[in-house]
């Protein structure tokens, strides 16, 4: 195996162009290094990025915090910045693996990892976050874009996330985030959910909805949330989008959890969350 | 020394001896050793749970440059024997069992050890077992061991069939009783494969010393295993040395051999040093697990709570191959019907093969799983009189004096209701419902034995000397796996010779230089070893004390050791230094030492198809109490209090015996709450910590202790052992808890958010 | 077979650099094991489901099987020797001891260094914040009660030390 270890993001996309297939990235490595033990990952390049320390901020501007691709997931739990103006991904981060993980962990990797219960993407998706890919070319992809398939995002082999953009909102929206793990610590989530909603008293003006381990990708719930903005929040409307959110999602059986109780749970979090957000 | 002298250093709190080197990063667990030269040996298993073997070809494996070794079936001398598991000679009950070290024209459960290779570098030895072709040929295989009990059940081993066992309970007459019942309860409860998860894999080295002989340094709670070593490479006894490490973690996980035998073939083919550790993964696909069970209850009583009947059908898992399974199946047998005075018993238990993971002992020996059931159909019957969960209980307790349904007396104090009481008391205030969360609180009994099965003629030995400047030194074959064993020895020495801790030194576990102490398992070594420490020691100072009495001129019985001085009791100001004694004694030719065998007392088992009269030395009884908060749309429970109370005889470390039971309590935790190996087609589907989860630092309650110290032990200073009673009621009393939260009882092991979601519905639908 | 390329790699560890040549799938528990004998860093799963590994890189804990070796290439580590030693006991050290948080042994390399690295940065956690802290550190044979006990225990402590110095 080859290693390289790029000190600038020009560096890394020169040989990201040179190896394509054959290299994969690693940053904070905790999921390439199980891939790289399980036999799973096949590459014979490896191009470390965690040296781009460039790439590690949170910043604030105006209307927008702008977080570095290479961010520890650490960085981003303890982060008053964060914890102000996107408050759902300081939770979700604080609730990812555990505090030993979060130090290596990086935004970007999780992002790029693509698992459909990837924790930093079900507020990402609720807070209608972009991220910023940087090839030939930077690009900005909306974070409902991004993600594919299971473990498919639409980085390309000479593409790395520089950063990701989380627009702030305004004094009238509140976000709540929960996820349902089999214990407390160290749990792939069974269900994850993420919503954020602007309120003018009962009346909902907008809402946006996030889930993970629920589809093959993270995703948005655009019918419930077609169904939740522009309308009076009544106990009956909550409990049509209790019962419609089945439908959109697409939950699979396994070791942790059957789809019938994912998709049960689906509509629980929901619930609690709507109820959250609405008090 | 009489009872009544107050002690010194038994009792207390005090740090253990190993505990400084632990907290330094000094201590050299098995996979910290290396020697210059070495192999890294690695094994090969299996791809399927059921299959021919067609052809192994190794060829290329061996040609792959840095391999040193490659075997299979036909490289292992004595590749099969039929053990008796320790035993020295055959006790009948169908306690042994068919060992086979590498497979050979089968493989019969997934992870099944197939070949064995060593090589310069993990690397290559890596990369060697992927040049191994191995072809097989998948044959049917049966999963489950109500499926492998019927008659046209593919047969796991050929030539025999798959029922290892059938033991039978029987006392009075089940019929009457049952007629005799106003209540009646039946159930079926089911408990799963689990892991032990110690956190440090299996691993050890084996190297030829100078003199040839085979010499392991393994982690392992048995040392005696040299013996199936030496006979699997038929070799003598004596040409076989295994060295115990400082275990990280047993928990009768690594009572079974688990890499010594891959270990002194490597060594002995290549005559190099090899070392071996499993991954993870490797730990949990091959190594033993708890048996499941399938148990089906009747239980009846009158309506006052006073049982009248109990009928078991128990049937566990014994995997692919036999192990320990009669044993475990023959401790469910006697505590299959609990703690509790009843009239009429029938208890049929059935230990069966599959082609599952093999299955041995783990904490609680098949204790646990029993007391699931039986403490689940208490908690019933409580429902259905209208009693109280303790006031049924209390009711039905055996008392000292009465006897289980075996017909074994309980011959020492039955501490069960001063357990129940102290746990009620603790369990205080209940916590307020709030929200979707509801609060609900259960109770468990628990009985399990500590000591081996009696007629077993178990015995330990422990030698004790003391050095000429008064130091002393503690050889004994005892293996420390984490419960402070060695350590016990060292503050009981402390106590009888009347010097600090910090004088004592103990050699632990080597077969060629100290005493052999028998297994770390059954609970046994406080009682074993202890006592014959005790004894060695009190050998030391009564030849101490009547040389002293001889150069003071006092009555030997005036005398005492305390802080490395004879003293004069009646304080006439006589004393003298211990090392002077010592010194005198020396030069008198007087022994400095004893090795001590302390057997324990033997009572003979005629027969085993009916399982009765006194099998083991004694039990130690406890309660666990519990309130848990369930989630009733998530179904998640949270474990807002444990208690546990047990009557441990005499605390001889205060420290290591709440540290036993906040540790079984947790381990029991684990076992009701998050913990399954789950075979699917006898394929694990938890092959890693991410997937197979224990308990972390977030998932825990504070669990609270409460000791009873009756000092009605068979142990020394009237001790009991706690290690593995402390996990046994666990499991029912979060059980009996979630059943008080919701009113819809969960039959099975682990209580999963899914199935207390379901059980709600299915509550829902029968009221509907 | 093909041998794997190596690069030079820079550590230090404990205060001391030591060098060593690596391949890039060793991790650094791997180097920090085998190469240049810390064999007081533990490996229990491989794949940071359990803590045992724990070391502090640029002083935060990490999983050292879940760090490439070449990613800490230039970098501080510091194991569980690092912390406190016979001749100078880090006070985690002697309450551990003293509180019987110390069973097997196994999880205590691991968990000590989480427990440092917690009061580095909070010197007064409460135990909800220890149970965070260490909620990465499995341990099979305590229940964690005296492991949390210990580390309480060894805040007031060293609170006390620094009173005492001012």
């Amino acid at each position: 195996m080859e290693y390289f270890a790029p000190r600038t993001v020009p560096e890394a996309l020169v040989l990201m162009r040179k190896w394509k297939k054959k290299a994969t990235l690693i940053a904070g490595g905790t999921n390439i290094i199980p891939s790289m033990r399980s036999g799973e990952l096949k590459q014979k390049v490896l191009i470390d990025l965690s040296q781009i320390k460039i790439l590690c901020y949170i910043k604030e501007e105006k209307n927008r915090i702008r977080i570095g691709g290479l961010t520890s997931i650490s960085e981003i739990a303890s982060s008053k910045i964060v914890k102000i103006h996107a408050p759902i991904l300081f939770e979700a981060a604080n609730q990812l693996g555990n505090p030993l993980v979060r130090n290596r962990a990086t935004i970007a990797g999780n992002l790029a990892d693509g698992s459909p219960a990837a924790d930093t993407a079900v507020p990402l998706l609720a807070l209608e976050a972009t991220v910023v890919i940087q090839g030939g070319e930077e690009k900005q992809v909306p974070v409902h874009q991004f993600f594919v398939g299971p473990n498919q995002t639409v980085l390309k082999r000479d593409e790395m996330i520089k950063e990701v953009l989380v627009p702030k909102f305004n004094p009238n929206v509140r976000t709540a985030y929960s996820k349902l793990g089999l214990r407390n610590s160290m749990a792939i989530s069974v269900v994850s959910i993420a919503v954020l909603m602007e309120m003018e008293k009962t009346f909902c003006k907008k809402a946006r909805i996030g889930y993970g381990a629920v589809a093959p990708k993270p995703i948005r719930a655009y019918r419930v949330e077609e169904m939740l903005e522009n309308h009076e929040l009544t106990e009956r409307l909550l409990i049509a989008c209790c019962e419609t959110i089945g439908k959109e999602i697409s939950p699979i059986s396994d070791i942790r959890a059957s789809k019938e109780y994912r998709t049960e749970m689906a509509s629980v979090l929901l619930k609690r969350v709507l109820k959250q957000v609405t008090q | 020394m009489n009872e009544k002298t107050e002690l010194r250093i038994i009792g207390k709190p005090i740090p253990r001896h190993d505990a400084w080197e632990k907290a330094f990063g000094l201590t050299c667990y098995a996979a910290d050793f290396s020697l210059p030269g070495m192999l890294y040996g690695k094994v090969l298993r299996s791809n399927y749970p059921s299959a021919r073997i067609l052809s192994v070809n190794t060829s290329r494996a061996e040609r792959l440059k840095g391999v040193k070794a490659v075997l299979t079936a036909k490289d292992v001398p004595r590749n099969e024997s039929v053990t008796r598991f320790g035993q020295t000679h055959a006790v009948g009950g169908g306690f042994e069992g068919l060992y086979r070290v590498l497979a050979d024209r089968k493989v019969h459960f997934m992870g099944e050890a197939v070949a064995l290779v060593a090589a310069e570098t993990e690397e290559i030895a890596g990369k060697a077992l992927e040049l191994i072709r191995v072809e097989y040929e998948p044959l049917p295989g049966v999963f489950g061991p109500i499926e492998a009990m019927k008659p046209d059940a593919p047969l796991v081993h050929e030539g025999r069939p798959n029922i290892i066992t059938h033991y039978e309970v029987v006392k009075g007459d089940v019929e009457t009783g049952f007629s005799e019942a106003d209540i009646i309860v039946e159930n079926t409860y089911r408990v799963p494969f689990v892991d032990h998860a110690y956190l440090e894999p299996e691993s050890g080295m084996a190297w030829i010393d100078e003199d040839g002989v085979i010499t392991i340094r393994v982690s392992t709670q048995v040392i005696e295993h040299f013996r199936g070593i030496a006979d699997l490479l038929n070799l003598p006894h004596n040409r076989v040395r295994v060295i115990g490490t400082y275990v990280g973690g047993g928990f009768g996980g690594k009572e079974d051999i688990t890499v010594e035998a891959f270990l002194a073939l490597l060594t002995y083919k290549t005559g190099r040093p090899v070392k071996l550790t499993y991954t993870r993964e490797e730990s949990i696909l091959s190594h033993s697990k708890r048996h499941p069970y399938v148990m089906i209850y009747k239980t009846g009583a009158k309506k006052d709570g006073r049982l009248t009947a109990l009928q078991a059908k128990l049937v566990s898992d014994a995997g692919a191959y036999v192990y320990l399974s009669p044993w475990v199946l023959l401790y469910s047998m006697v505590n299959a019907a609990g703690p509790y005075q009843v009239p009429h018993v029938k208890v049929d238990g059935y230990t069966v093969l599959t082609n599952n993971t093999f299955t041995s002992a783990n904490r609680g020996f098949g204790a646990p799983q029993v007391c699931f059931a039986y403490e689940s159909q208490m908690d019933e019957l409580a429902r259905r009189t209208g009693l109280e969960p303790e006031k049924i209980r209390m009711m039905n307790y055996l008392e000292k004096g009465e006897a289980l349904a075996t017909g074994q007396i309980l011959e020492r104090h039955v501490a069960l209701q001063e357990t129940t009481e102290k746990v009620i008391e603790a369990l205080g205030e209940r916590t307020l419902p709030s929200g979707q969360m509801r609060i609900g609180r259960g109770i468990a009994s628990g009985m399990t034995s500590y000591g081996r099965m009696v007629f077993l003629h178990d015995t330990s030995r422990s030698h004790v000397s003391i050095e000429m400047d008064g130091s002393v030194t503690i050889r004994a074959g005892i293996q420390d796996i984490g419960g402070g064993q060695a350590s016990s020895l060292c503050q009981i020495t402390a106590e009888i010779l009347g010097v600090p801790i910090e004088d004592i030194k103990i050699y632990i576990a080597d077969t060629a230089l100290t005493p052999l102490a028998g297994t770390t398992t059954a609970t046994r070594q406080l009682y074993m070893s202890g006592n014959a420490t005790l004894m060695a020691a009190r050998e030391v100072r009564k030849i101490l004390v009547h040389k002293a009495a001889g150069m003071l001129g006092i009555d030997p019985e005036s005398l005492d050791l305390v802080d490395r001085e004879v003293i004069d009791k009646e304080e006439t100001g006589k004393s003298l230094p211990l090392k002077e004694v010592v010194r005198a004694c020396a030069s008198d030719g007087l022994p400095l030492y004893h090795v001590a065998l302390f057997k324990a007392p033997f009572r003979n088992v005629a027969q085993f198809e009916r399982i009765e009269g006194q099998i083991f030395p004694d039990f130690t009884f406890g309660t666990h109490g519990a309130e848990v908060a369930v989630d009733e749309e998530t179904g998640k429970i949270q474990v807002l209090k444990l208690i546990s109370s047990f009557d441990v005889g005499r605390a001889i470390n205060r420290l290591s015996v709440e540290g036993q039971i906040e540790g079984g309590a947790i381990y029991g935790m684990g076992y009701s709450l998050t913990e399954e190996v789950i075979l699917n087609q006898g394929i694990t589907m938890t092959p890693s910590f991410s997937e197979y989860l224990l308990p972390t630092s977030l998932d825990v309650p504070d669990v609270e202790t409460i000791l009873i110290e009756s000092g009605d032990g068979v142990g020394p200073f009237g001790a009991k052992g706690v290690g593995e009673p402390s996990v046994c009621s666990v499991a029912p009393a979060i059980s009996n808890a979630v059943y008080d939260a919701i009113e819809v009882r969960i039959y099975d092991l682990p209580l999963t958010p899914e199935k207390i979601v379901r059980a709600l519905q299915s509550k829902v639908k029968a009221k509907v | 077979m093909k041998v794997s390329k190596s690069y030079p790699l820079e550590l230090n560890v404990n205060g001391e650099w030591k060098k060593a040549e690596v391949t890039p799938r060793e991790t650094l528990l791997y180097v920090l094991r085998e190469r240049l004998g810390h064999t007081e860093v533990k490996e229990g799963c491989g794949k940071g489901d359990c803590g045992v590994c724990a070391v502090l890189l640029n002083g935060k804990p990490v999983n050292a099987c879940l760090t490439l070796a070449l990613q800490a290439d230039g970098q501080n580590v510091v194991t569980l020797k690092g912390i406190g030693t016979p001749d100078k006991p880090h006070p985690l050290q002697e309450s551990f001891v003293k509180k019987g948080a110390i069973q097997c042994g196994f999880c205590s390399a691991g968990m000590i260094v989480s427990a440092k690295a917690l009061l580095d940065e909070n010197p007064k956690p409460s135990r909800e914040e220890i149970g965070k802290a260490i909620s990465g550190n499995l341990c099979r044979c305590t229940g964690y009660k005296k492991i949390i006990e210990a580390i309480e225990e060894a805040a007031l402590k060293l609170r006390r030390t620094k009173n005492d110095r001012r």
